[in-house]
């Protein structure tokens, strides 16, 4: 049976396959030679700018990473596009900018500094609680997101959910926009952290900045993960998510309440998704209702990349996005306005050259 | 009862929610001066603190009454005594929420903190409207009113609307007005063709006359709809008949305006094209990427079909806008001065234009409909329903696919052409991602595959918001929510397609022919 409707698909795939691998063949011809052009022929960059590159691209990847695993977690579970799942990252980031200023606000004098604030005075809690804020209000978000726009289309065609996504991230972007005003604000970090503060690391006969954000991020987003890699695999919470994966009808049948599964799923990436808002916040410092919107599709791009619906995928997808995109332009000689032109053709080539991504199994018809 | 103080609660801090996100996103104020005009007691464009507390009152009762009525609907026991107490306390609880709030920004205002950092539509003098003109007692007066209001519209909702005789009224007027629509003289009415000519002929007609009365906002406005409809009908092709979800319409949209424009503008290329020229090689162009981008990636499943469009639209409008191809394509600032139809050496004015965009519209609602009804559209709705099936009948499932998106792309690529002519400019922000997702929502919101659907969904998504220019900025807000609500409560669309219902109809005669009634694995 399969075989046959390989064979039959063959068939009439033909042109299509062919353009496609001749496409690929002289994509990748290009590439490689522009590769050789900037790395052995023009030599414009010293190890110190690759390091740099490298850096940033393994610290915006840790975020990419955790908001690409909330697409891939509701993706297994409810195959839908979470289309609004970077406006809830946006929400979290809100979330812990109003706690940052908050902190600052509130006075907490010290013995040598009578003006010190609290942010100031107690960074770690602060930075903790701003985190666990940011991340609290995503996962109320989440939360909300499915109650209303969601759990009612369950058993509508496939393209009603995603309308109905589209329309609430349409919604929150601009809702965040009118309450919070179209302005860029700006993170205030304790003094500690602040943005371009940092270990210098030789390489070479010059130094790369290591900066504290980039490296309290990274630090972060592995931990998540490795906690959620922990809660997927080995509480009862994450095997009743499994089961839902597998199939719905039959885990309630054993017992599951399939709902409240899909409600602590949106939750878990409401968290992470938080989570990396915050550290967008604290890393990048400036933010607007808006931020949601690019991070939100190039961390589909990397769960696509690492075959929806996979988790360990999603995460290396997020990570090989974030360094593809830092190192792609220079690798190849590029402008670096094309920086989100290389998420997207990378985007565009995974799915034409392998559509179930790096990691992921070829889906049967019936999850299409 | 308790299920009657559960429901208050619910729909109360739902309702009080929804005045606290009015309050803060500033509509209650733009609401109280709208409402204002219509009562007569605000002058347009009056200052803040002159809006009389009256109009915010009346705002707030009708949310306490929304509030009240909804939560007194109770399935199980319909009492009078039940509905009031759900209405009660749904009211109280959302006076209790705005309350407070309304304690806590009037004290801030008091101490003068500025929340206006934050907040930017709580100002000092918005803070005063919304305590009814500074007054001190403002949170008890919310508490009261809201109370009062959630009481009265428990008795509304108990005593009028959900009362029995009016539900018999109710049913009788559906009575009637069905067997109006199935009386003989009515039925051979909407299947005459006289009667249809006799009604295109009236429309022609108004479509001639109209544009040159109405003045040119109404020319232009009304044009973006008829573009709109141009591009509906195209991703109506795409997405409603064929089924290919396609995320990133604006690429063809793009190809078609900046052929269009590459053409015709004496920058930077000079060739100076003529406009019809030029249409023509907008349209060829845009059909030519159709077949370009869907070769490769038309055996894609649904969903990553969407977003690698998605991906394509947002490739082509960075890549017009980079440094690299500032030299071709005029880079950020874009190709202007294009050039404008003439016919007999006659250079178009607005109304002259309005009526070309009709034409075109007339054209492609002609070509939609009988590619519909024809062969093509029977393979194209049999790819949407099943490809598997379709495949199985025999049918060039990639062939019809790869139609369509030629199809559908050159209906954008004359949008595009002519959207670019009309405003005599094109530039990379036309051809941002909200176009897609405007055209996408059009369709839907229209019904999925209906032609009369598309043109409903541009009056209502491009229209209609033009009238209401006082909510601007709220537009976008309420076409977000329209979409999640309108997805929830009526998924087939404002003018569904006539085939379901014909199903249904050909099901309930030939029972044994349906398909098994069960739950589908999505």
């Amino acid at each position: 049976m399969d075989e046959q409707k390989t064979k039959r698909e063959q068939s009439s795939l033909n042109v299509g396959k062919l353009v496609r691998w001749i496409a690929g063949i002289l994509l990748l011809a290009l590439i490689g030679w522009r590769i050789y052009q900037t790395a052995f022929i023009e030599g414009g960059y010293g190890p110190d700018t690759w390091m740099r590159f490298i850096i940033a691209g393994l610290v915006i990847g840790g975020m990419y990473s955790l908001i690409a695993i909330g697409y891939t977690l509701v993706y297994g579970i409810l195959f839908m596009i979470n289309f609004a799942h970077g406006e809830v990252m946006m929400l979290g980031a809100f979330g812990g900018y109003f706690m940052f200023e908050l902190f600052a606000f509130i006075k907490a004098p010290t013995a040598s500094d009578p003006n010190m604030n609290f942010l100031n005075a107690y960074p770690l809690l602060s930075v903790l609680i701003s985190f666990i804020v940011g991340a609290v209000v995503s996962a109320v978000a989440g939360l909300l997101l499915e109650r209303i726009a969601y759990r009612p289309l369950r058993k509508a065609p496939r393209l009603v959910p995603l309308i109905s996504a589209i329309g609430a991230s349409i919604f929150l972007q601009n809702a965040a926009q009118l309450l919070f005003g179209p302005q860029r604000r700006q993170y205030i970090n304790p003094d500690i952290l602040w943005r371009g503060t940092g270990w210098s690391i030789p390489v070479g006969d010059t130094t790369v900045l290591l900066t504290y954000t980039g490296t309290l991020s990274l630090v972060l987003s592995a931990l998540l993960m490795i906690g959620l890699a922990y809660v997927v695999n080995k509480t009862k919470l994450g095997r009743s998510m499994r089961a839902v994966a597998e199939n719905k009808q039959a885990a309630a049948l054993m017992g599951i309440d399939v709902d409240d599964v899909i409600g602590k799923t949106f939750v878990i990436s409401g968290v992470l998704a938080g989570s990396a808002g915050v550290m967008w916040g604290i890393h990048n410092g400036l933010f607007n209702h808006y931020v949601g919107f690019l991070p939100g599709i190039k961390a589909f791009t990397a769960a696509v990349m690492g075959g929806i619906g996979n988790i360990p995928g999603a995460m290396m997808g997020g990570m090989l996005l974030g360094l593809l995109e830092s190192v792609g332009p220079a690798a190849l000689g590029l402008d670096f306005q094309l920086k989100d032109v290389i998420a997207f053709t990378i985007l565009v080539l995974v799915l034409i050259f392998r559509p179930s991504g790096l990691l992921g199994e070829a889906l049967s018809e019936e999850k299409v | 009862m308790r299920t009657s103080i559960k429901n208050g609660i619910r729909l109360g801090a739902i309702v009080g929610v929804v005045i606290l996100f009015f309050h803060l996103t500033g509509f209650s104020v733009v609401a109280s001066s709208m409402l204002g005009s219509l009562l007569a007691n605000v002058d347009k464009g009056a200052a803040m603190e002159e809006i009389p507390a009256l109009n915010l009152a009346v705002i707030l009762a009708l949310m306490g009454m929304i509030a009240g009525g909804s939560a007194s609907k109770n399935k199980q026991n319909d009492k009078w005594s039940n509905s009031l107490v759900s209405g009660a306390v749904a009211g109280a609880f959302a006076g209790l929420l705005t309350g407070i709030f309304i304690f806590v920004i009037g004290f801030a205002n008091f101490k003068e903190i500025d929340l206006r950092n934050y907040l930017p539509e709580i100002g000092p003098d918005v803070i005063d409207s919304l305590l009814f003109g500074g007054n001190a007692a403002a949170p008890y007066l919310y508490l009261a009113l809201l109370t009062v209001s959630g009481i009265t519209g428990a008795a509304l909702s108990k005593g009028v609307i959900r009362a029995d005789w009016r539900k018999k009224a109710q049913a009788d007027s559906v009575q009637s007005f069905k067997t109006l629509t199935q009386k003989p003289g009515v039925q051979k009415l909407f299947g005459n063709k006289i009667a249809m000519y006799g009604f295109l002929a009236l429309a022609a007609l108004l479509l001639y006359f109209l544009p040159t009365q109405w003045g040119s906002y109404w020319n232009y406005i009304m044009g973006t709809v008829g573009i709109y409809i141009l591009l509906g009908l195209g991703l109506n092709i795409i997405v409603g008949l064929s089924g290919q979800l396609v995320l990133g319409y604006v690429a063809f949209f793009a190809i078609g305006a900046y052929t269009f424009g590459l053409f015709t503008a004496p920058e930077p290329h000079a060739i100076g094209m003529n406009f019809w020229l030029a249409i023509l090689f907008a349209i060829l162009a845009a059909a030519a990427t159709g077949v370009l981008l869907g070769l490769p990636i038309l055996s894609l499943r649904g969903d990553y079909l969407a977003i690698v469009t998605l991906g394509f639209g947002e490739i082509i409008r960075i890549l017009i806008k980079s440094d690299m191809l500032t030299d071709f394509t005029n880079g950020p600032s874009g190709l202007s001065d294009l050039t404008q139809p003439k016919w007999l050496g006659q250079t178009f004015n607005d109304v002259n234009f309005f009526h070309l965009i009709v034409i075109f519209v007339a054209i492609a609602i002609f070509i939609a409909g009988r590619l519909q009804y024809s062969r093509t559209g029977r393979a194209w709705l049999a790819i949407s329903a099943d490809q598997t099936v379709a495949k199985a009948t025999g049918i060039n499932t990639y062939k019809y696919k790869l139609l369509a998106l030629a199809l559908g792309a050159a209906f954008a690529g004359l949008g595009g052409a002519l959207f670019a002519s009309r405003n005599q400019f094109t530039g990379p922000e036309d051809h941002i991602l909200m176009v897609s997702i405007n055209v996408l929502c059009l369709v839907i919101v229209g019904g999925m595959g209906s032609i009369p659907g598309v043109v409903v969904g541009s009056f209502v998504l491009k229209g209609v918001p033009e009238l209401l220019r006082d909510l601007e900025s709220y537009r976008l807000l309420a076409f977000g929510a329209l979409l999640v609500v309108m997805m929830v409560m009526r998924p087939e669309g404002l003018w569904p397609i006539g085939r379901p219902a014909m199903e249904a109809a050909y099901n309930q005669k030939h029972p044994k022919d349906s398909p098994p009634e069960g739950e589908v694995q999505s």
